[in-house]
């Protein structure tokens, strides 16, 4: 969104899974850009769909009962279409993904160096001594210590953090121009966390690759990105850049979100204002606005119309999926903002 | 020295690691808690942070007598857990209990949500009678913000919020004076953890109990508690008021935890919090 050269374009994005209960919907029509080189972060509680949707990028939900509509584009190329073997050259390779779980996303059996040199040896034609050797200077750029000695152990030696940080490596084995981080340090300690976050952002300008990050938490994301995509029931509700999203949000549910996490930042016992409810079933999802069985500013009419995602007016890239008028959303939001600020002194 | 509720003092608990498999010798100990003491104030909210491993969860098992200690002593309104047996022990299971992380785990799959919330009830023979049982759960229920008419359903027909709700309200069953929780909120939605923080808020003010919080998440420790212990490798390396703690940390270790913390410096550097404060301030 930042005028650079866009690689990862999804418009109108449509995932649906067939089960017994009948089509659960996990992504009903999302819109997301990733510029080269940029780092977008996609905010959304479990269910939210941004996994569905990230996974959908690489080809990881096809299956018989998987339902796929609109358009993925990496690059300028269709990945909706693409056949398998087409998406395996991408996978692993451009577009690589870490998981939340390093420890269930490395084979137990294999020693660390081995399983690197399998994501090496996938897509480039090199010999094991040279495919062994850049694993050990791959260890090394995730600032593994030690990295030759610690090639040969297996995942249940190294630490949860390092686990991570060689997932990392390996998701870098083939220079890819895209990294999806799911969650990635969710697992972690807060001190890990930090170490793993400064690590993406290191490696991100070392690299000049473009990152997606899918997290619950605000903070990660207000750490690490460029822009933000709000998702909420298989949808993007409000995207924008991390300035606006954070400091201006227009969305009554971005708004709840910010609202109902205790901050550092903030007056120690200000009162925690929750979202009321739950998050919608996506087998049926609600009618009209998909939060407005959870939105404070509810008008009849948000029961029937479902809002598109429109550009809110302003100088800045700044989407949302709101009914309410835009001078509305603006005035709600500075009254909800002012006594919190006002109080921190 | 009458307003504490529990005094722990150099309290250790080292878990042997052995080798071998008939004849199990003895190896070494994980020092899981290795010399902590600290008190907790009647109608207080103590946190308890660290990272995993720390020992903070073993110090809530040692104080709720569900672990022996190595050494050390834990004194509950003054009287030794370890002096407590039999019925004296039963007794003061009354006055503590606690909540769980998991609100998966941690119900019954096959009882339904009445039978959960009144089981402590049947344990310590109180409400006896089908009605009277019945009763004291639905109030139950309906003080943690369940609604009674889903005395029936089973834990699977619950969200994760409500289901931790469905936690709460078996904690409370057997009016405590202590409700230990350990990660109460780090398994649920972000949109939910306020209504469960806010609940347990609530329950306090009203009921007037003394909680302690471990949580591995400093924001949420300092939005609940008065006092905060920082646990690392099973010592207590700080504890102190959660304003001064939070303002002015002196160990090292507690100012890399509040250095760690993502986000902290990103929120209070972007200009435009500054800049919508000022416009509603000047």
């Amino acid at each position: 969104m930042s005028g650079k050269r866009t690689i990862l374009e999804i418009e109108d994005l449509r995932v649906g899974f067939r089960t017994q209960d009948g089509l659960v919907q996990a992504v009903r029509g999302a819109s997301l850009e990733v510029a080269a080189g940029g780092a977008l972060g996609i905010v959304g509680e479990s269910g939210s769909g941004k996994s569905v949707a990230m996974l959908t990028v690489l080809g990881l939900t096809r299956g018989p009962t998987a339902e796929i509509a609109g358009e993925i584009r990496f690059e300028g190329r269709d990945l909706v279409g693409a056949r398998e073997s087409e998406l395996r050259a991408v996978r692993g390779g451009r577009i690589a993904m870490i998981f939340q779980d390093p420890q269930s996303s490395m084979h137990p059996f294999y020693r660390v160096g081995r399983q690197l040199v399998e994501a090496l040896k996938a897509h480039q034609t090199m010999t094991r001594t040279a495919a062994r050797e850049r694993a050990v200077e791959l260890l090394a750029l995730v600032g593994i210590p030690e990295p030759r000695r610690r090639v040969d152990a297996y995942p249940h030696e190294y630490s949860g953090g390092m686990r991570q940080r060689a997932m990392i490596a390996m998701a870098l084995a083939n220079d890819p121009e895209l990294l999806i981080a799911d969650e990635p340090t969710t697992a972690l300690d807060v001190t890990v966390q930090a170490q793993i976050l400064d690590l993406l952002a290191r490696l991100r300008e070392e690299l000049g690759m473009a990152l997606v990050l899918l997290t619950h938490d605000l903070g990660v994301v207000a750490q690490v990105t460029d822009d933000i995509a709000v998702m909420y029931a298989g949808e993007v509700v409000e995207r924008g850049s991390r300035e606006a999203i954070l400091n201006a949000p227009e969305h009554p549910y971005t708004w709840g979100l910010l609202r109902s996490i205790p901050r550092l930042d903030r007056p120690r016992r200000e009162e925690l204002v929750p979202i009321a409810g739950s998050p919608p079933s996506l087998l049926a999802p609600p009618s009209g606005c998909a939060f407005h069985p959870r939105c404070p500013y509810v008008r009849e009419a948000h029961r029937r119309v479902h809002p598109q995602l429109d550009p809110a007016p302003g100088p800045v890239v700044h989407d949302v999926r709101c009914l309410l008028p835009a001078a509305t959303r603006r005035r709600l939001w500075r009254e909800l903002a002012a006594p919190a600020e006002g109080g921190a002194r | 020295m009458t307003d504490n509720l529990v005094e722990v003092g150099d309290l250790v608990k080292h878990f042997p690691i052995t080798r071998g498999v008939v004849f199990q010798r003895r190896i070494g100990a994980v020092r899981a808690v290795d010399g902590v003491s600290f008190d907790v104030r009647r109608g207080e909210t103590l946190g308890i942070v660290g990272e995993s491993g720390c020992g903070k969860s073993t110090t809530a098992r040692l104080m709720l007598a569900l672990l022996e200690p190595t050494s050390g002593t834990i004194a509950f309104e003054g009287e030794d857990l370890r002096a407590r047996k039999g019925e004296r022990l039963k007794a003061l299971r009354r006055d503590m209990q606690m909540i769980f992380q998991d609100p998966y785990s941690s119900l019954n799959p096959r009882k339904t949500v009445g039978s959960i919330i009144g089981e402590p009830f049947a344990v310590h023979g109180l409400h006896k009678g089908e009605g009277a049982r019945r009763r004291a759960v639905a109030e139950l229920m309906e003080r943690v913000g369940l609604s009674p008419e889903h005395y029936n359903r089973h834990p699977h027909e619950f969200s994760g919020g409500q289901r931790q709700r469905i936690g709460v309200a078996r904690a409370l069953a057997l009016e405590p004076k202590l409700i230990v929780a350990d990660e109460p909120v780090s398994a649920l939605d972000v949109s939910i953890q306020a209504q469960i923080l806010n609940l347990l808020r609530q329950l306090q003010r009203e009921l007037g109990l003394t909680l302690v919080l471990i949580a591995h998440d400093l924001a949420v420790v300092r939005h609940m508690c008065d006092r905060v212990a920082v646990m690392h490798l099973g010592k207590i390396v700080e504890l102190a008021d959660a304003d001064e703690l939070y303002r002015h940390p002196r160990h090292p270790y507690t100012r890399a935890l509040l250095a760690a913390v993502p986000g902290a410096a990103a929120y209070s550097s972007s200009p435009s919090t500054s800049s919508s404060s000022s416009s509603s301030s000047s």
